[in-house]
């Protein structure tokens, strides 16, 4: 028995949770007219308000006591010791120079041929091959050193992460009480925006090597823990059963039976947290990450295009590098493995690449032109170049394109949205807000947004929380639009899936950060930059979803549909889309996340709002607290946000109307 | 001549049964423990559900199994069969009952105990096999000695035994998913034999292979049975199957048992519609023994020369019967224990048409 909502008590015509929600929008909306400008608490970005205030404080008071408090001295700088050490081996040995060095242990030659040889080990030659290019590809933009720090960091965090996430995914797997226990860290963990962790852990460990590593951890454990327990839990039963059956210990069956037949999704996993940290190394720069981050922050603020496509492209390439390398050691894990001559041609190569490392790392560590990345071979300026020459053409040629269209859809959507949100008094959009939500999601869910926008208010952001909730709202409803067109093209026809498919790959490789140069380029500085980096970057999660939930209605249900005579069209609307309204809402759901986490990013290329003020806190001393602020505000909004989309999703399920 | 059969097999029973079952249940749901022994045990299943929300599985289960018989459990789906196999070796945990094997009850058993009984005593063979797909053939059929730690050399030529004994020979180097169902059950059944188990328990091993498989199957079971002489427990839906390799056959349903007895004691004298339903297109020739069949010879009967053997099977006997113009005498052991004429076939015969026909 759900609980009785207030929509329960009204006349049976009012019932429909469409109709009320639109009479609520249009009442909302005249009086976010009639009351423009009134109590729209703006606030200039250099005034703190009290609650900003005692974040400052309170930062200053951590810095302070870093060397003082025991949890510091205890706790804190021994992890932050560990990690920095643990990374900076990693470092000195591919990236920086020891002291007293020229190189690294290994010059680029040693490391193009080693990561060959792990890659042939652990896959085929082809990929081998691919994964060699593509490192040298990123010497040749003239970012070898920057590419070697954001490898060296990513693989640091990724030990790191999996030497946590898997002994706690394997045992939230195998047993229900420690999953019900972690699961609630983990779905937080999944609608937190990367950018809110960077403050406060560069408070607690400084800025550096260690607060990025830490903060790619926390971004990339849950995913990891997330996949090996599932990887354990989908287990076939059979197996385990016939493994019982014989006499098995549970260590025995764990180590014999459920491991090894788990393997596959569980390197699966390691390819989507090794992802996941490559994105969030690169934004970690704002904290002091070492690496291909750092340029591409420096073009986004002095609005360098050719520097930050040079940049953003290297890791593009490393991230396809990670993809493909992890990707064909999961296929290769479900290979059969060789025997006899195909063994024997198999280990005859293994030594040749063996050998051929150790010559190629040798070589590194002895001539110079393996050492340092030779500069006739860098193209990267050119490159740079380029990008500038093409971005100029585009902009003066296709003006109505490129700054026309952002002008346009600014004034016509954007302001008018953020109008009734921002610039209409703060009671009236909280009010609005949380009476939709318990529309939506039913009694409880609209009196935790009442209190959690409330806390906005308090925290003294609400202003730059509207701005930044209009652009996820416009940008969520373009993915939707978006992602029912293709999601549904896609679930109903196999070659447009095809067509896409290497889209929706690359979308879901490459990090969120890397959009913003080229989005910055056309659209110059704005509001419409952050939402097209939102647009882009979560599409291709919702267009897939969709697609699986058209995919996964039953045929049958189609093939009745198409039999008694229903169009397409028809076909579409009254079976396809109904039947998989589960998938379009966890679609909204997942696309209000994703677009979240970026929106607040293109607080670099001008959106202002919650994701500026988190950027600003982390430059500018005294606004630091604002910035902490901020980004408490962006987890009220994420959690609003979420609760909202998934309690509909849940109250759907029950009351199919 | 039937009531002889079941006396036969009460005396097996009492004195070297290979487990004894006695008084077993399985009830799912919670608080499943306080249902046994109170009034609600008597409820119907559906009853018990909607009073309760418990389901009970197995329901006051008793019988004997003896040494070296094929004892098979039928029923439909749903009729607590699988549940029950696998309350014998408490894959499932029964909530009451005792199972003795060897005079020991193994539902007190402790962990430890029950762990080397499931290594050494007993093996189990699955409907969908339960072969671990990570591992080559060799290796899976060497698995329950790995884990007992058995040798590598050891634990393979062992395998490598049971691997020609099954019928596998030249697909040790197989992994699972290049074989075919019938194959892979044969790893199955292989895997089940490599300890020398004293019972083996086979949950409907297969009802997921094709039907001409499915006969070679039982085929290899009935030879192997033959050879080894195992004590089997076989669970299966097939009442051919069960007709087919059973020596005394169970039936179940909803838990209950409806009746123990040998295919010809099923055919013949079903206690109940739901039994003798079952039953009804069994082709009575093609269970009952000439044993069973032989009457005494009439005074006027002049017996043919050459006797046939009381075990076997009617059907098998129709064309030498048919071509004797007299009679034919039953032995037994040696002993004439009645005789069997074109008529007493031809009576059978029709009884079977007269049930074909009223279906």
């Amino acid at each position: 028995m759900s609980t009785p909502t207030f929509v329960d008590t009204l006349p049976h015509w009012l019932r429909k949770r469409s109709s009320v929600i639109v009479i609520v929008l249009v009442v909302w909306v005249i009086l976010a007219t009639l009351l423009r400008g009134v109590d729209t608490l703006e606030l200039s970005t250099a005034t703190n308000t009290p609650v900003t205030e005692w974040f400052r404080e309170l930062a200053a008071s951590i810095r302070g006591s870093r060397s003082e408090a025991w949890i510091f001295i205890f706790v804190f700088n021994p992890i932050r010791a560990f990690i920095q050490g643990f990374v900076e081996v990693i470092r000195s040995v591919i990236a920086v120079p020891g002291s007293g060095d020229v190189i690294p242990v290994i010059g680029w030659l040693g490391v193009v041929a080693l990561v060959g040889f792990i890659v042939y080990a652990s896959s085929n030659w082809r990929t081998a091959l691919l994964s060699m290019g593509l490192l040298t590809a990123c010497g040749m933009l003239g970012v070898w050193i920057d590419t070697m720090d954001t490898l060296a960091m990513t693989m640091g965090s990724v030990l790191l992460s999996l030497a946590i996430a898997l002994p706690i995914g394997i045992w939230a797997g195998l047993n229900d009480r420690f999953m019900a226990f972690i699961r609630p860290v983990l779905d937080l963990a999944q609608i937190l925006p990367t950018l809110v962790y960077l403050a406060p852990l560069a408070l607690v460990f400084l800025v550096g090597i260690a607060a990025s590593t830490i903060a790619t951890m926390i971004y990339s454990i849950p995913i990891c823990v997330r996949i090996t327990a599932h990887a354990i839990r989908s287990l076939k039963a059979g197996p385990i059963e016939a493994s019982e059956s014989m006499g098995s210990t549970r260590l025995q069956m764990l180590r014999k039976v459920q491991l090894p037949m788990a393997r596959r999704t569980i390197i699966l996993g390691i390819n989507q947290t090794t992802l996941a940290a490559l994105s969030f190394v690169v934004i970690a720069a704002l904290i002091g990450a070492p690496g291909l981050g750092k340029p591409v922050i420096e073009a986004l603020t002095i609005r360098n295009v050719g520097n930050g496509v040079v940049a953003g492209l290297a890791v593009v390439l490393l991230a396809v590098m990670l993809d493909r390398a992890t990707t064909a050691a999961v296929q290769h894990s479900a290979e059969i493995p060789p025997e006899g001559d195909a063994l024997i041609r198999r280990r005859i190569g293994l030594a040749a690449a063996a050998a051929a490392t150790i010559g190629a790392i040798a070589l590194s560590r002895y001539q110079l032109w393996a050492a340092v990345f030779p500069e006739r071979l860098v193209i990267g300026s050119y490159i740079g170049n380029a990008a500038d020459a093409v971005t100029d053409w585009i902009t003066s040629n296709f003006y109505a394109l490129t700054i026309g269209l952002n002008q346009n859809f600014t004034i016509h959507v954007l302001n008018r949205v953020e109008a009734v949100l921002a610039d209409a008094p703060w009671y009236l959009t909280i009010i609005a807000i949380s009476i939709l939500a318990a529309i939506i999601g039913g009694r409880f869910v609209g009196v935790l947004s009442l209190v959690l926008l409330t806390g906005v208010v308090l925290i003294g952001l609400w202003n730059d929380a509207m701005v930044t909730l209009t652009q996820v709202l416009i940008a969520t409803a373009i993915v939707m639009l978006i992602g029912v067109l293709l999601g549904v093209a896609a679930g109903r026809s196999p070659r447009v899936e095809r067509a896409l498919k290497p889209f929706l790959d690359a979308g879901q490789t490459l990090p969120a950060f890397v959009y913003l140069v080229p989005v910055l380029a056309l659209f110059g500085p704005s509001r419409f930059a952050a939402i097209v980096c939102g647009v882009f970057y979560a599409s291709p999660v919702v267009v897939r979803v969709v697609a699986d939930g058209v995919r996964g209605v039953p045929k049958d249900m189609v093939e009745a549909a198409v039999s008694s005579g229903s169009s397409t069209t028809q076909v579409v609307t009254k079976v396809q889309l109904p039947a998989s309204k589960k998938s379009l809402l966890l679609g909204a759901n997942q696309g209000m996340i994703f677009v979240l986490a970026v929106v607040v990013i293109g607080g670099f290329v001008g959106a202002g709002g919650l994701g500026y003020l988190v950027i600003v806190g982390q430059s500018k001393p005294e606004l630091q607290g604002k910035g902490l602020a901020a980004g408490l505000a962006i987890v009220l909004l994420g959690i609003v946000m979420d609760r909202i989309a998934q309690a509909g999703a849940r109250r759907n399920e029950k009351q199919p109307t | 001549m039937t009531a002889v059969t079941a006396i036969d097999s009460q005396v097996q029973v009492d004195t070297d049964a290979a487990i004894s079952v006695r008084g077993l249940w399985k009830v799912f749901g919670e608080d499943a423990n306080s249902i046994i022994g109170s009034p609600e045990a008597h409820l119907s299943r559906p009853e018990l559900l909607e009073k309760t929300g418990c389901v009970a599985a197995v329901r006051d289960v008793s019988f004997d199994v003896a040494k070296g018989e094929v004892f098979v459990v039928m029923g439909l789906s749903g009729s607590g069969k699988s549940t029950l196999v696998r309350c014998l070796t408490r894959l499932i945990e029964p909530t009451a009952g005792e199972v003795f094997f060897e005079g020991e009850d193994i539902l007190t058993a402790s962990k430890s105990r029950l762990r080397e009984l499931r290594r050494t005593k007993f093996s189990m063979v699955f409907q969908h096999f339960g072969l671990l797909p990570h591992r080559r053939v060799i290796d899976n059929i060497a698995y329950p000695l790995e884990i007992n730690g058995v040798g590598k050399d050891a634990r393979y030529q062992r395998a490598r035994e049971v691997i020609e004994l099954v019928g596998l020979d030249g697909y040790a180097n197989h992994f699972p998913e290049q074989l075919s169902g019938g194959m892979q059950q044969r790893v199955g059944l292989a895997r089940a034999l490599a300890v020398n188990p004293e019972v083996m328990f086979l949950d409907e091993p297969f009802s997921a292979l094709d039907p001409l498989i499915r006969r070679d199957m039982q085929n290899e079971v009935k030879r192997l049975h033959k050879d080894l002489n195992k004590t089997m427990v076989f669970i299966t839906h097939d009442l051919a199957e069960a007709m087919k390799l059973g020596d005394r056959i169970v039936i179940m349903r909803d838990g209950d048992i409806v009746q123990v007895g040998t295919p010809v004691d099923l055919v013949m004298k079903p206690v109940d519609d739901y039994v003798a339903d079952f039953t009804k297109d069994i082709p009575k020739s093609h269970v009952l023994t000439m044993g069973a069949l032989a009457r005494a010879a009439r005074a006027d009967e002049t017996v043919s020369a050459d006797p046939v053997d009381a075990d076997l099977i009617v059907r098998k006997a129709i064309p030498r019967i048919v071509n004797s113009t007299n009679p034919v005498g039953v032995v037994k052991g040696g002993a004439t224990v009645g005789v069997v004429g074109r008529d007493d076939i031809l009576h059978l015969i029709a009884d079977d048409a007269d049930e074909g026909s009223s279906t």
